[in-house]
């Protein structure tokens, strides 16, 4: 698997909660804004993030079916999502379901935690 | 009273004097180094100058060939002005504006601006991110944390995500794509250089081409390339004496999308489809270059994709939103349009030279040499990706 760095400053609060077993983003403290990938400041007004847990709900935003393979450990094919989270539309996150899925645009996804490595959880939603 | 705009003053008053390129295969057998080399020394001598007049170099940021390690092999003596600019395809038609930006200040006299790779027989761009395997990915800014780890590996990956979102909400089409596909094979078809010169492509061979990741298909990805363009910009007033007649830069611009993320390509995925780096650098494109897309006679589009080509026609202002799919049915963009696109082939069928071969071709066009030569044009638009930000330029030929 290609594994993420988890410690980094600005995005490591994220894979330590997922260790946790906890899906969290970071939002402007001032306008409420989502702020995905997670940076400082909010890009908007200006205004400092902060990390708030999510309901782990989401939905369909756009997708693709992976059919030529790159990578030996993501065979071909797969189905890469890209769901955007119901607490909040600016942040959309990343999923992938094996084989070629038909997708709805729209269609209700739900998060679990796949555990891809010895402290390292990543994010990834399913059909609910 | 009305505040003085000093990008008005750089309006025509400095031009590209020298173009220059290698061969573009699959494998060059060479070092990007020497690749870089030889389109450079290409350029300088097509301008009628020599290694000792160049005094400035501007690189695209993925470039392996270093400002200093260009400067060494071409034995340069005087230089004074060097940068750096990207990030990747974003990087071509803003080289031009630093150049300009140094030539204007005083800084330099003659700059070279280069593109060199070997994105096929090296580096291949479709193949994942440099040490994804070795190391953890992302990190300091990087933010690939976020997408390789699912799987989002390359940029094809991405790109099908918004050709995706595009022929959902706006009923753009698998043939729209294609038609985009065979408008650049067909220039190809007629520029001996071009990779895919000898080759072909029907509408049926486009759809039924292999599905590499839904719903782009091979021929809506440009070709891994190895080669190297360059060109030497300077003053035009200094390059009315030279070899070649200069090709007038109008005006350049960059822009960045209002919602842009940070991170590189990946975070695309990540917020509004819509919102495109281009959009913000064409509307100041036009109102530096005090002409509109409607009057440009020929255009040369970045194409890593026919999405991202298709996109960069909206977001420029060659159209409205939304309306790419009927606009490219239209015939418009193909030979004997109102505004022929990529007429060497683009990245898709010259080659991926990053979209820098894109600047060369519009200098071709505007110098009435290229092989596949749009007649009488006077302008020429180019841009420089859709991502989060893009740039673009109008070239024009002197009156």
């Amino acid at each position: 698997m290609i594994l993420p760095v988890t410690d980094d400053r600005d995005s490591g609060p994220f894979f330590a909660a997922a260790r946790e077993g906890k899906l969290v983003f970071r939002a402007c403290s001032v306008c409420q804004r989502g702020i995905h990938p997670p940076v400082p400041f909010c890009t908007h007004c200006g205004g400092e993030g902060h990390w708030r847990e999510a309901s782990g709900l989401g939905h369909v935003h756009s997708f693709t079916v992976v059919m030529h393979q790159i990578h030996p450990d993501y065979p071909a094919p797969y189905t890469l999502v890209s769901v955007e989270l119901a607490d909040n539309a600016d942040v959309r996150l990343m999923g992938r379901l094996d084989g070629a899925v038909d997708l709805a645009p729209g269609a209700k996804m739900r998060v679990r935690f796949d555990e891809v490595a010895p402290d390292t959880v990543l994010p990834n939603w399913e059909p609910s | 009273m009305i505040e003085e705009d000093l990008a008005f003053l750089a309006r025509d008053k400095c031009a590209v004097a020298g173009i220059g390129a290698t061969e573009f295969s699959k494998d060059s057998g060479r070092s990007s180094l020497q690749l870089a080399t030889e389109a450079a020394r290409a350029a300088i001598a097509d301008a009628g100058l020599t290694p000792a007049d160049i005094d400035g170099i501007v690189r695209c940021d993925f470039d392996t060939t270093t400002t200093s390690n260009l400067a060494v092999s071409l034995g340069l003596r005087n230089l004074s002005f060097w940068a750096d600019t990207g990030p990747g395809g974003s990087a071509p038609c803003m080289q031009l504006a630093i150049a300009i930006g140094a030539l204007m200040t005083g800084q330099a006299k003659a700059v070279v601006v280069y593109r060199a790779l070997n994105g096929r027989s090296e580096s291949r761009l479709g193949a994942g991110v440099p040490g994804m395997d070795s190391k953890r990915v992302g990190g300091q800014g990087l933010f690939d944390e976020f997408y390789l780890p699912w799987g989002l590996i390359s940029a094809g990956q991405t790109f099908a995500m918004l050709a995706e979102w595009h022929m959902r909400t706006y009923g753009t089409r698998q043939e729209h794509l294609g038609m985009l596909a065979l408008i650049c094979r067909e220039a190809a078809n007629r520029t001996p250089h071009a990779q895919m010169h000898g080759r072909t492509l029907t509408m049926d061979e486009y759809l039924a081409s292999r599905p590499i990741s839904l719903p782009l298909r091979l021929f809506d990805f440009c070709l891994e390339t190895d080669g190297a363009v360059a060109a030497v910009l300077t003053t035009t007033e200094r390059a009315r004496d030279l070899a070649k007649p200069p090709v007038l830069i109008r005006a350049v611009a960059g822009g960045k999308a209002n919602d842009a993320r940070a991170g590189m390509m990946f975070p695309l995925v990540t917020r509004g489809m819509d919102d495109l780096g281009g959009a913000q650098a064409g509307r100041e494109l036009w109102r530096r270059a005090g002409v509109g897309p409607g009057e440009m006679d020929v255009a040369q589009i970045y194409d890593c994709f026919t999405i991202s080509l298709l996109v960069q026609l909206e977001a420029f202002g060659f159209c409205p939103r939304g309306e790419a799919g009927p606009y490219i049915e239209s015939g418009a963009l193909a030979r004997g349009g109102s505004m022929p696109i990529n007429t060497a082939g683009g990245n898709m069928s010259e080659g991926y030279i990053h979209g820098m071969n894109h600047v060369i071709e519009a200098v071709r066009q505007m110098r009435g040499t290229a092989a596949n030569q749009v007649e009488g044009a006077e302008l020429c638009a180019v841009t420089s990706g859709p991502l989060p930000v893009g740039s673009g330029a109008v070239l024009r030929r002197d009156s």
